[in-house]
């Protein structure tokens, strides 16, 4: 399956693009974030940052399925 | 009552979305870009965001206060774009029945906001650099 994913902040900025599709041979948050860094290898994906399923907040456990956007949430400073 | 823009917020926007008549006390927060950081002197600052999202996330917010708190209405108005020092970069305006729990709401939601909405912020300094802040401290360049 293709995964369209999404980068924000310093993560957008280290990539040099805000957005990627992967093709993702399993069915979770953790599988495409595995397919994001190995298409990108000098991504920092350390513990800090944070996965989105579309609007929501997920965990590497979440399941995504066909057509689901998923998100690199890197640590926020709105405010 | 939740949004993301590029345009400059407005108390009065968040004063007519929030007054009712069971309601004593409203409530607001502004934050506004600080000519300092730890030591270095910001000349403007840049706001992304995951404004659909952010907005959603808003909205939990708002209902967690809800759930917490006897409030009337929650409004919160987020920044994004290049903003100068002074200007105003969130609001939050919470009205209530009474001040405790209009303060004391209005304090979670701006709390709660620095900790989950998906935003972010990139300072730039006087004579040049940049860093991006996250609310646990700035990230290595």
């Amino acid at each position: 399956m293709n995964v369209e994913v999404r980068l924000f902040g310093p993560l957008a900025e280290q990539a040099g693009r805000d957005r990627l599709e992967v093709s993702v041979s399993g069915t979770t948050v953790g599988d495409v974030a595995a397919a994001v860094a190995r298409a990108l290898p000098g991504l920092r994906l350390d513990r800090a940052v944070r996965y989105a399923v579309n609007t929501d907040y997920a965990e590497v456990s979440t399941p995504v399925r066909d057509g689901d956007v998923v998100s690199l949430i890197p640590p926020v400073g709105g405010g | 009552m939740f949004k993301v823009t590029p345009e400059p917020l407005s108390l009065d926007a968040a004063w007519a979305a929030v007054r009712r008549p069971d309601c004593g006390a409203v409530a607001f927060f502004v934050g506004t870009v600080r000519d300092r950081h730890e030591g270095r002197r910001v000349e403007r600052l840049s706001y992304t965001a995951f404004a659909e999202m952010a907005e959603k996330e808003f909205g939990r917010i708002a209902r967690e206060a809800r759930r917490r708190w006897t409030v009337g209405e929650v409004y919160v108005a987020h920044r994004t774009g290049l903003l100068e020092v002074g200007e105003a970069s969130v609001l939050v305006a919470v009205s209530a029945p009474h001040r405790a729990e209009a303060f004391e709401a209005c304090r979670f939601v701006i709390e709660e906001l620095k900790k989950t909405a998906p935003i972010w912020k990139e300072e730039f300094y006087a004579g040049g650099g940049k860093a991006w802040v996250s609310s646990e401290g700035p990230e290595a360049p």
